[in-house]
């Protein structure tokens, strides 16, 4: 009998002493860590997580609501994760997200009159050119003074929230908007395109696109080959002829290109104006993303598609349990700590 | 204090490096663990200091079966090991770096209260024996590496050690420190402690050793008393059938009137750090080996580098075939005509993480197509391993999973594929078995002879003399003496390595002037 039922047995632990087995391990322990926050606060743990669940993913609109959300954290999570391809901890998706659409909405005021074929291409470019701006910089601080790249991101983030807040506070305040901090709204041809009436929007195709090249570029290329030797024994880089304060450069002027996409994508599809708290915690959320999926491009586009689930059902969440908003924070703390846990001890296991 | 060492059997992986070996050691006496580098001595020695346990066998300390399952163990029962690597801290003194080592005071005992106290007294009672001129307030980073090592040897015999292994110690000393060394060690066995000097040095063994064990890949070979050996039956014991060294062919090319040499190295400044070099001038011919001698951290990885083109040059230039390589105005550049060697490759010349095809790739990175073919990487990768035997021979392992001395094989068939215009080699044999290492100064100074120019850098004196054309000393980072292995002899050498006199420079025969020569 025993003989019979073993190799399945066997099977079965092997399976999951493997990334799967990691990853069942993972959302069993959320979800478990998910039903205790709920009972704690009072609540039916069940239908709660039930209704959590279907906010994120459960009908149509829930779901455009949840990508409409992925698309931010899919491109400051790439903004993070390929800096990272090089060694780098860049904090600095937020900042450059706000520097994105500070650039783009500039784009948009100073040429607010040009039709849409025109607007449209000017306000993207602007917005690449302002990410990149806010990536080359610390870039060039690293590479000419040696400045921490992890320091000089994380406090530009607050020089470009806070630019951001003073342009709506001053000189592109609408002066129509009754003392309201935001400029005009976007006209017509600003809008980038969205689809199947939803909210849903160009951003998301920018990240799964940009997710995808840069995946087969860093894994596929000479170029990536080059950052992975510098990352590995920059002194064996620099021997081969591998330039790495320029890679240094690329690496942060693209990362910030595709964080301040998200900004714009924000600013005109989301809001339609640039107004504060634009997009309070995509840049972290991002971050975290980045680094949970391995800096691996492809999986962080699922990985965004979750995390943008947590956070649309945090609405669900105000809405029906009257659960403060700060739940959703939670939840996700909840979240990136168990999947830490669990894949340490998983590689913890594996290496003994 | 007797140890027996029994039957002791030690396997990593596939390979055996130490197979059914019995020893014993007796008390004042000094034994000599004979055997090329790769023959299993320093792995049956760190055995015995519990640095790792053997598979089979067991140790017997006075007649007790003991389990050494730690280095703090192995001190514990007074066994203690200096290795080739000194662990001292630079930035601190003498005083501070023994006090760190020893046992006694416990770690909130400031050593100012100790004052001229009893404590202190005790901690440099060895160093004032076996040193007595050291200021211990001197900082270790100002110490020569024969200093060094001598600290290292009163911080364990301050442990009270009976038993004092010894790795490989005159491999890093000028002849002059040898042979106080020599002395050093004579006078602690008469002391009555028991010493083992693994070594893979003639002079070792003829000095010193009451008797002398060789081994040869992993087997114990002979035990022989003093009487019973002189140098020629041990060479010959050590090497098997593989003393090779007639095999090696260095003839000069013969020189062409009028040509200028290769490689001029004009007046050469740069630092990085505490080292630097100044002055440098050198150069090298067609098909010349241009030998680099002197004791480590006397700016020779310093000049390679500037060389290569990782360091920047404070002043000078190195011009090659006529055309300005690297100058004090420009950045530093690397360039593929030149091939390069670097000490410790599996630390500065491979990424670990990445592939052994990959690895090979990096040779010529600037030519790799946009999306690089693997194919042919692959092959070359595949050459390199069967012709330098590298192990294991599978091109899509991980650089990190291989040995150091198989990724140094790897890479020195990396870097002498091709036709490389100028060679840079630092210690390219250093930690390699005899085999090997013959098989990569073949394969190097045939490059000499297809005229590349060499500039090898090493601390074996004989290889150098064996081979090198010329032989350009550094000392404290300047080039201290240049000799030609034909007319001169070690104790020169020596005297140029330690800065003891500086010989004129002025005549100083090309290869071609010399005769043109054979091996010996």
């Amino acid at each position: 009998m025993t003989s019979s039922t073993s190799p399945v047995l066997k099977f079965g632990l092997r399976l999951l002493a493997g990334p799967a087995g990691a990853v069942l391990v993972m959302a069993a322990t959320f979800v478990a860590a998910a039903l205790i926050f709920f009972a704690i606060n009072g609540r039916e743990a069940l239908s709660l997580f039930h209704e959590m669940v279907m906010g994120a993913f459960g009908d149509g609109y829930s779901f455009s609501e949840t990508l409409v959300k992925t698309a931010p954290i899919l491109l400051t999570a790439l903004a993070v994760a390929l800096p990272a391809r090089l060694g780098l901890i860049s904090v600095g998706g937020e900042g450059q997200l706000y520097l994105g659409a500070l650039f783009g909405t500039g784009a948009v005021l100073a040429a607010v009159e040009q039709p849409g074929w025109l607007l449209m291409p000017l306000m993207l470019t602007g917005a690449m050119a302002g990410g990149a701006l806010w990536g080359v910089i610390p870039g060039l601080l690293k590479t000419r003074l040696g400045v921490n790249e992890t320091i000089s991101t994380l406090l530009l983030n607050y020089v470009g929230v806070l630019l951001v807040s003073f342009v709506v506070h001053g000189p592109w305040k609408n002066p129509n908007s009754l003392g309201w901090p935001a400029t005009i709204e976007f006209p017509e041809g600003a809008i980038l395109p969205q689809f199947f009436d939803t909210r849903v929007h160009m951003g998301l195709i920018f990240g799964v696109v940009a997710a995808i090249v840069l995946h087969i570029l860093v894994t596929r290329s000479r170029w990536g080959l080059g950052l992975q030797v510098s990352r590995s024994n920059p002194r064996v880089g620099t021997t081969a002829g591998i330039s790495y304060e320029r890679n240094v450069l690329i690496v942060m002027a693209v990362g910030g290109l595709l964080a301040g996409l998200a900004g714009i994508a924000e600013a005109s599809v989301i809001q339609n104006r640039l107004q504060d708290g634009l997009a309070s915690g995509y840049g972290m959320t991002g971050f975290l993303v980045a680094w949970l999926a391995g800096q691996n491009f492809l999986r962080i586009i699922p990985l965004s598609v979750l995390m943008g689930g947590l956070l649309a059902s945090a609405d669900s969440l105000q809405l029906y349990a009257q659960l403060p908003k700060a739940s959703a924070d939670i939840l996700q703390a909840l979240l990136f700590i168990t999947v830490l846990a669990v894949s340490s001890l998983w590689a913890r296991r594996r290496a003994a | 204090m007797e140890i027996q060492l029994y039957n002791i059997t030690k396997r990593f992986g596939e390979v055996t490096a130490n197979d059914g070996i019995s020893l014993d050691i007796r008390q004042g006496e000094v034994i000599a663990l004979l055997g090329e580098n790769g023959a299993g001595k320093s792995t049956l020695m760190k055995m015995l200091f519990g640095l790792y346990p053997p598979d089979e066998g067991s140790i017997i300390i006075n007649g007790h079966e003991t389990l050494i399952d730690s280095p703090q163990k192995a001190m514990s029962l007074g066994i203690g090991m200096v290795f080739q690597q000194f662990n001292l801290i630079p930035a601190l003194s003498v005083l501070d770096n023994l006090l760190l080592a020893y046992p006694k005071p416990p770690f909130w005992t400031f050593r100012r209260l100790f004052g001229a106290g009893a404590p202190q007294r005790k901690v440099l009672a060895y160093l004032e024996e076996l040193a007595p001129g050291l200021d211990p307030n001197t900082l270790v980073r100002d110490l020569s590496v024969g200093q060094r090592q001598l600290l290292e040897l009163v911080k364990v015999l301050n442990l009270d050690a009976k038993v004092l292994i010894l790795d490989e110690p005159t491999s890093v000393l000028p002849p002059q420190e040898a042979e106080r060394l020599w002395g050093l060690i004579r006078k602690l066995s008469d002391a009555g402690r028991s010493i083992v000097l693994i070594t893979h040095k003639m002079q070792d063994v003829m000095a010193c050793a009451h008797r002398v064990v060789v081994m040869r890949s992993g087997r114990l070979i002979k035990t022989l008393s003093r009487e019973d050996y002189n140098e020629a039956s041990l060479v010959s014991l050590m090497m098997g059938d593989s003393n090779r060294r007639s095999e090696i062919d260095t003839t000069p090319l013969p020189e062409v009137t009028g040509r200028p040499p290769r490689v001029l190295i004009r007046n050469l400044h740069a630092h990085q750090g505490v080292q630097s070099i100044d002055d440098i001038n050198l150069n090298i011919g067609a098909g010349e080996i241009l030998g680099i001698a002197g004791v480590s951290g006397n700016g020779q990885l310093l000049l390679a580098d500037a060389l290569v083109g990782l360091a920047s040059l404070t002043r000078g230039e190195v011009i090659l075939d006529g055309i300005t390589l690297h100058s004090a105005s420009q950045a530093p550049k690397t360039s593929e005509r030149i091939a390069y060697i670097p000490e410790q490759p599996a630390v500065n010349a491979v990424a670990g993480d990445l592939s052994l095809t990959t690895n090979v790739a990096l040779s010529h990175f600037r030519q790799l197509s946009f999306f690089p073919a693997w194919e042919p990487e692959e092959t070359l990768t595949l050459n390199i391993i069967h012709r330098y035997q590298v192990r294991p021979d599978n091109p899509a392992l991980l650089a990190g999973q291989l040995s150091g001395g198989n990724l140094q094989k790897l890479v020195v068939g990396r870097e002498l594929h091709g036709r490389p215009d100028l060679i840079v080699a630092a210690y390219p044999t250093m930690g390699l078995d005899a085999g090997a290492a013959h098989d990569i100064y073949q394969a190097l100074f045939a490059k000499a002879r297809d005229g590349a120019a060499v500039l090898w850098i090493s601390e074996d004196l004989d290889d150098l003399m064996a081979y090198a054309h010329r032989i350009a000393v550094l000392q404290g980072g300047q080039v201290s003496g240049l000799f030609d292995p034909k007319t001169s002899n070690r104790l020169d050498i020596g005297r140029a390595m330690t800065g003891e006199k500086k010989t004129t420079t002025e005549h100083i025969p090309t290869p071609a002037e010399a005769h043109p020569r054979t091996a010996s």
